[in-house]
């Protein structure tokens, strides 16, 4: 065995939080697409994170760990919009609506874009053209093999240039 | 389209930079406080290399939490368990401290294993952690039986809970478990394997030889009445066996604070 073998321990969870807060910020504010929901997703990400820290045993599993559980975490954020959305769908209308932050007009096309599509190719997408995460990384976060993450951001992007 | 979409994906990041940087200002202290009410206490872990093989260190602020033999117990383990309820970082410094420590306990100077604090929080039952802060009383260069330790915690028929407690000891060496034995004489076993007890209690000048018997010129120290006679005194064999401290010479009885047998005039 090697005399100074390492742990290959993830970095401690505060260096972690810092090193990714904003790609995991830039990531859920592009799932979400809304100021509100993007904070709380924020919040509950890091949180899981911190709770399960313990269970995450490489330093490379780090950044597609997170990413997982904030994809997780947006994909109930929209399952609950919805059921919400049927039952208080009138409350909705006459009372405040989420402040939508302010994106050029690109932007907001691409964000109606993204939002019309399948949780799986949309999160795909997101983290590969607009993340840079690898194939590798992005099937590790959403639980799906390397050709399937490539798969959903084909189909994604096919769709995209279709509409 | 087909061009500009492309384009547009991979070269322009459509969140300026600035609206991430203001979310992330209004979710910090948010995500602070709610951090703090969760945070595990900290422990750095380092491998030593010590005389003994490769042993596996943590500590925690308030002192010593673990120490492996890393042959005969996988770390995996043990890392486990440890990332369950502590936040672990790596620190090369304590692989130093750690195998100073050893390196001058294997040299016969126990100081700086006696002074270090240990940290019992792994130890589930209060039993337990007061056998083995008990047990870090008796001093090197002695040995104590399974069943002497027991009736030194008020418990005389307790040496099977005593058994368990030891071999399951959190931190050998510092918590010094290899300083007990049977009451036959006999060494008995140790987590890190029989030769490593052996060698350590040796170090400690408790010389006993390959066929795992108590040395020579080894005194029984009383507990209660701490006067220290030859294993052969009539006091001894009318005494219980189980309330008697066994160092390695006369000269070590002394120093921990007893007096000699005036019957059997032991040294």
């Amino acid at each position: 065995m090697d005399p100074k073998a390492k742990f290959n321990l993830p970095p401690p969870f505060d260096e972690a939080l810092r090193c990714h807060e904003r790609e995991i910020m830039r990531f859920i504010l592009r799932a979400t697409g809304d100021r509100e929901d993007a904070l709380e997703v924020f919040q509950e990400t890091w949180l899981r994170a911190y709770r399960a820290y313990g269970e995450l045993d490489s330093a490379e599993g780090l950044r597609p760990w997170l990413f997982r559980i904030a994809s997780n975490l947006c994909l109930n954020r929209k399952r609950d919009r919805a059921r919400r959305a049927r039952r208080v769908a009138d409350i909705e209308a006459n009372g405040e609506v989420a402040a939508v932050i302010p994106l050029h007009e690109q932007a907001l096309d691409l964000k109606a874009m993204l939002r019309r599509l399948p949780h799986k190719q949309q999160q795909a997408l997101i983290m590969r053209k607009l993340g840079g995460l690898e194939y590798r990384e992005i099937a590790t976060a959403l639980g799906c093999s390397e050709e399937a993450a490539r798969a959903g951001v084909y189909l994604a992007m096919k769709k995209l240039k279709a509409e | 389209m087909e061009r500009k979409l492309e384009t547009y994906l991979q070269d322009r990041p459509d969140i300026p930079d600035e609206v991430i940087e203001r979310l992330l200002r209004e979710a910090r202290p948010m995500l602070t406080s709610a951090l703090d009410r969760l945070r595990r206490p900290l422990i750095q872990v380092a491998i030593c290399d010590s005389p003994l093989g490769q042993l596996f260190a943590a500590k925690s602020a308030q002192g010593l939490v673990a120490l492996r033999f890393m042959e005969s117990d996988p770390v995996e383990n043990t890392m486990q368990t440890l990332r369950q309820r502590f936040d672990v970082i790596e620190d090369e410094q304590l692989a130093d401290e750690i195998t100073g420590d050893i390196e001058s306990l294997m040299r016969g100077d126990p100081a700086a294993v006696e002074a270090r604090a240990v940290d019992l929080s792994l130890v589930e039952s209060a039993f337990q952690r007061r056998a083995l802060m008990r047990l870090r009383r008796v001093p090197a260069g002695s040995v104590i039986s399974y069943q002497a330790l027991a009736a030194a915690l008020g418990k005389p028929t307790a040496q099977r809970a005593i058994g368990n407690t030891v071999a399951s000891n959190p931190v050998p060496i510092y918590v010094p478990c290899h300083r007990v034995i049977r009451s036959d004489g006999s060494l008995g076993n140790y987590g890190g394997g029989p030769e490593r007890k052996l060698q350590l209690l040796r170090a400690e000048g408790f010389l006993v030889d390959r066929t795992r018997r108590l040395p020579r010129d080894a005194v029984y120290g009383h507990l209660g009445s701490r006067i220290f006679c030859r294993p052969t005194c009539n006091a001894v064999r009318r005494a219980e066996r189980r309330t008697w401290l066994i160092f390695a010479d006369a000269q070590r009885a002394a120093r921990f604070g007893m007096r000699a047998c005036r019957l059997c005039h032991p040294a």
